[in-house]
């Protein structure tokens, strides 16, 4: 079944809503006959990234009457090429894993295993890295809910702690890897919009930990320590989504109805026609609702990268992904530091082969491995021993697949 | 002990793994090092018979990136801050006390008890490298009783030169003659092999 190239349509002008995307051949998306994934056909040589000089091109993803937006009014179809990444440079990355409660396990138990990584590149001074001891700082108020409730905790709790310590990390980890005069980026893991606190069936809880999440955000723009996150082969589809829109006003005004056609797409699949290696989109603003309760100048922003897959890349154009960058808006409407946070990830992907090498070293210091996750029990289970409670108990099940028999 | 140069990671009778802490040197290859034991209170004495160096985590392995050891420190930082240099050392003597020379005799051969894990190695001064000579009983343990993954006559070599070295030039050819006559008798007056080594320590 072929998606039709309704892509195409786009060079277009509304008076809020304007999308400049490629134009000049057909962008067909094709499904597979199975539903499967999605192949695209070979571009014709020469084509060119269309851009709509007629119209005062910005995009406003939702509420666009909100004065700050207009700040920004940009060529959405614009393109940027990677800066050279300064040295001397400071990055910064940390990342979280966990061991999540076991209903096999008694009494609940779990943990977050947060990991710091700074570099300072160009320089010979020695590295950060090191994964932080579990710590709970939480809020005295958190504390006793989870203490009278821990049977209770739910993976999305220990998830959203998670994501917590990691950027209570990063920030902390960026103050002290800071020098003066030399520029730093704080490079977090996936992205910055917290949507998946909502889901623990607590509203205080929930608005609790946004709450302390978009406290850390301001501290860092407080502070001046740019702040950006990765997020890689992103599965986002905001800007279909506002193509959607878009189509149904052209409806309206006895376009044919293509809207349908853009259903199942997502906006990496956009970029990959527009992006060459290197390259970035221009940044647009998330409409996402979880962040009515971040500042508004800590309001995330993001944009899309073609990331090289290695230092070689640009022999294979096809090498390496369109990842999304999100960055709070204070970063956003820094043209500096937006060619800052692109030439570090662009360099980065360069040296971890189409991954940013700073975040896969975060991740190797952070993640629990099956033996490590054995150990932590044997601990607990020591613990508890010692201070003469009741041991540890686990399920049948759980016995049983410690110890197979042959 | 902030001058320690290394660590001990894996122990035996025989020989201890050790692991060079971040900044230090390692030791020279048929160097002496010393272990003071915090259980015992004895002393061993180990010669540096094998050196490696490896990626610290398990399941991460080196790869060649084509960029000079300070490039690699500017751009991969981590690279070279995951690499670790371990040495693997022959336990040869021991002292019934502390290090240096009030400590109690000194004997060429195995401690009653192993040396623990994460015990600290230091290299041994020059005087306790010459207090290790006459009348050389450890080079029969090295003889006779090998580490089968290191050249015997190289270590043989290494631990001459260390012998010459820690007397000085003042002391002439008197203790490497007397470490000779040991080698020879333990050669069974294998002449030839006896001269390639002394040929090399030359």
């Amino acid at each position: 079944m072929l998606v039709r190239g309704t892509v195409s349509v786009i060079l277009t002008k509304r008076q809020r809503l304007c999308y400049v995307v490629c134009c000049a051949w057909p962008p067909v998306l094709h499904r597979s006959a199975q539903g499967g994934a999605i192949a695209r056909p070979e571009p014709p040589p020469n084509r060119p990234i269309a851009t709509c000089s007629t119209c005062t091109p910005f995009l406003a993803t939702s509420t666009p009457s909100a004065p700050t937006r207009s700040r920004r009014r940009r060529n959405a179809g614009a393109t940027y090429p990677a800066p050279e990444r300064a040295a001397p440079f400071t990055a910064v990355a940390t990342d979280g894993s966990q061991i999540y409660p076991d209903r096999h396990v008694e009494p609940t138990c779990y943990l977050i295993n947060t990991s710091r990584v700074a570099f300072q590149y160009g320089t010979l001074e020695t590295p950060v890295l090191e994964a932080t001891p579990p710590h709970f700082g939480h809020h005295a108020k958190l504390a006793e809910r989870l203490d009278a409730e821990l049977g209770r905790v739910t993976n999305e709790i220990v998830s959203a702690q998670r994501d917590e310590q990691e950027l209570k990390a990063l920030l902390e980890t960026s103050r002290e890897a800071h020098r003066d005069d030399r520029p730093l980026v704080a490079l977090a893991d996936g992205t910055l919009i917290r949507w998946m606190i909502r889901g623990m069936d607590d509203r205080d809880l929930e608005e609790e930990m946004i709450g302390r999440y978009a406290a850390l955000l301001e501290d860092f723009r407080r502070e001046e320590l740019p702040l950006a996150s990765y997020v890689s082969m992103p599965g986002n589809a905001e800007l279909i989504n506002l193509l959607g829109v878009h189509l149904r006003m052209d409806e309206a005004g006895g376009a044919p109805d293509q809207e349908g056609a853009l259903a199942g797409l997502l906006d990496r699949w956009l970029f990959a026609e527009t992006l060459a290696p290197g390259e970035r989109s221009a940044t647009f603003t998330s409409a996402s609702r979880i962040q009515t309760r971040y500042a508004e100048e800590d309001r995330i922003c993001y944009f899309y990268a073609h990331v090289p897959a290695g230092p070689d890349s640009s022999a294979h154009p096809d090498d390496g992904e369109i990842a999304r960058v999100e960055v709070p808006r204070w970063v956003a409407d820094s043209p500096d530091l937006l060619d800052r946070v692109h030439g570090l990830v662009t360099s980065e992907c360069a040296k971890g082969e189409g991954y940013p090498m700073i975040l896969s070293e975060a991740h190797e210091h952070a993640v629990i491995r099956a033996p490590e996750k054995e150990r932590f029990y044997q601990m607990i289970e020591r613990a508890l021993q010692e201070q003469g409670l009741p041991p540890m108990r686990r399920s049948r099940k759980a016995r049983s697949k410690r110890s197979p028999a042959v | 002990m902030p001058d320690a140069t290394a660590e001990i990671i894996e122990a035996s009778t025989r020989a201890f793994v050790a692991e060079v802490h971040d900044g230090q040197d390692a030791p020279a290859f048929g160097s002496w090092v010393e272990v003071e034991q915090s259980d015992t209170g004895h002393t061993l004495y180990g010669l540096v018979s094998h050196m490696e160096m490896s990626a610290r985590a398990p399941g991460r392995q080196a790869q060649a990136f084509g960029q000079s050891q300070e490039e690699l420190r500017k751009e991969r930082p981590q690279v070279m801050a995951l690499l670790r240099t371990t040495f693997r050392a022959q336990v040869l003597a021991y002292r019934d006390g502390p290090a240096g020379d009030d400590g109690g005799a000194l004997r060429q051969t195995l401690p009653p008890r192993l040396p623990s894990v994460h015990d600290f190695v230091r290299c041994c001064a020059p005087e306790t490298v010459r207090a290790l000579g006459a009348p050389y009983d450890f080079l029969r343990t090295l003889v006779q009783d090998p580490d089968p993954a290191v050249p015997t006559d190289d270590l043989l070599v290494a631990v001459l030169c260390q012998v010459r070295d820690a007397h000085g030039e003042a002391a002439g050819d008197e203790p490497l003659v007397e470490a000779g006559r040991t080698l020879s008798r333990l050669f069974d007056d294998d002449h030839e092999r006896l001269q390639s080594i002394l040929r090399r320590v030359e």
